[in-house]
């Protein structure tokens, strides 16, 4: 029986704290990542071993990457543990609700029955929680950059009602970001658990298979394209306007 | 709006929970993977730069002592030369020197020995003359002691035999 869900469902209580599959999916990959990272520390030398090499391909890459949007190491070495963790965090979890088990596990029986591991992104809280964070800290660095103070005045402007009318839209397009942030990293990818779901359904051999493939490639692309967002995002508002840099 | 964050499953618990793992994923790996890596990766990176400068350096250096040694042995070699012609120049004017003296020592040497021939010459005149002024009287006295028939004969063989010594 097909059970999809839009929220993500408790299955048990810290306290009176609810952990929903997501959130215990999510945590599994923070311990998965946690893992590597403690692994990748007592290995770490001068001269590589293999574990080291691939991490090192990847940042050296993501570096590369975040040098030609910044024209500055320094820059990209500054942002690059946001919008790396965001990049890791987000393909690790969609990577993890494709595994086999995840959706199929369930606690309780029949119409009760529900996954105990559901993919981190097919839940809005997570989705969400990773847009306002990045759009946070998009200002926070901002704000370490220009000043409180002419951040703050970005988006209340009160030099004229043109100026005004501009910082309202600011406003405005820093929740819109959040939104779209939230909602389009959730839809691709509750989007591609429904659909396995109702290919598993409907045909469960073989046919499945270029869908799981698919939806690999899906989970990277919205993990890079939600960092790639969060590094232009950070590149706009660190980078005075023209006219702003003049009044400096 | 309560509503519809309810009916999208949106809540602040869930919203906490999840920014708390990002944070805690944050802070894990920018304590066991970004700081020490980046650090490792800027000090290959000093490294290489360093050892790349330093082999310009010594390759640098290698020239130099090269051209040096090249100089230096130009240099040897013209001092050796010039050392060799000065030596050859000294050389000819000792062996000049030499021939001189040893000229000069000659004609020193054949003029005390001809010197010395005459000398000797002078005594030896000298010493026959009186010698033979000693046999003439010698011979003069044994004459007029003879008999005048017998000293001819005598006196002539005498003298013949005597002469011969």
């Amino acid at each position: 029986m097909l059970n999809i869900s839009l929220r993500a469902e408790t299955i048990f209580y810290i306290g009176t704290w609810p952990v929903t599959n997501a959130v215990l999916l999510a945590f599994i990959a923070v311990i998965l990542l946690t893992v590597i990272a403690v692994t990748l520390r007592k290995k770490l030398a001068m001269a590589p071993g293999m574990l080291q090499n691939v991490v090192e391909v990847v940042v050296e890459s993501s570096l590369g990457f975040m040098d030609d949007v910044f024209g500055s190491r320094d820059r990209s070495e500054k942002y690059f543990p946001l919008v790396f963790t965001i990049f890791i965090f987000v393909i690790t979890s969609n990577y993890l609700g494709l595994l086999p088990g995840v959706s199929s596990i369930t606690l309780g029986h029949g119409a009760d029955a529900i996954p105990l591991l559901r993919s981190p992104a097919s839940d809005l809280n997570f989705t969400l929680a990773i847009a306002l964070i990045a759009v946070t800290m998009v200002n926070v660095f901002s704000a370490a950059i220009v000043g409180i103070r002419d951040r703050v005045g970005v988006f209340f402007n009160i030099k004229g009602p043109i100026q005004f009318f501009v910082g309202l839209l600011e406003l405005l397009s820093e929740f819109a970001r959040i939104i779209s942030f939230t909602f389009r990293l959730f839809g691709n990818v509750f989007a591609g658990e429904v659909l396995l779901a109702i290919m598993a359904l409907l045909v469960p051999y073989l046919i499945p298979l270029p869908f799981m493939f698919l939806e690999l490639f899906v989970g990277f692309i919205q993990a890079f394209i939600f960092a790639m967002l969060t590094l232009v995002f950070i590149q706009l508002a660190v980078t005075p306007h023209e006219g702003e840099e003049a009044g400096h | 709006m309560q509503q519809l964050l309810s009916q999208l499953g949106i809540n602040w618990e869930l919203l906490i929970s999840q920014a708390v793992n990002f944070a805690l994923l944050l802070i894990i790996l920018r304590i066991f993977v970004y700081k020490p890596l980046l650090k490792l990766l800027r000090d290959r990176r000093a490294r290489i730069e360093e050892g790349l400068m330093k082999a310009d350096e010594a390759d640098r250096r290698l020239h130099e002592v090269d051209l040096l040694g090249k100089e230096k042995m130009k240099e040897a070699e013209s001092k050796a030369i010039a050392i060799l012609k000065k030596t050859e120049g000294d050389a000819k004017e000792l062996e000049a020197r030499l021939l001189g003296e040893i000229k000069r020592k000659e004609g020193e040497e054949s003029a005390l020995a001809a010197a010395r021939l005459k000398a000797q010459e002078e005594e030896s005149r000298r010493a026959m003359e009186k010698e033979a002024a000693a046999l003439v009287r010698a011979a003069l006295v044994r004459t007029v002691e003879l008999a005048p028939e017998k000293i001819d004969d005598a006196l002539i063989a005498r003298a013949v035999k005597e002469s011969q010594a």
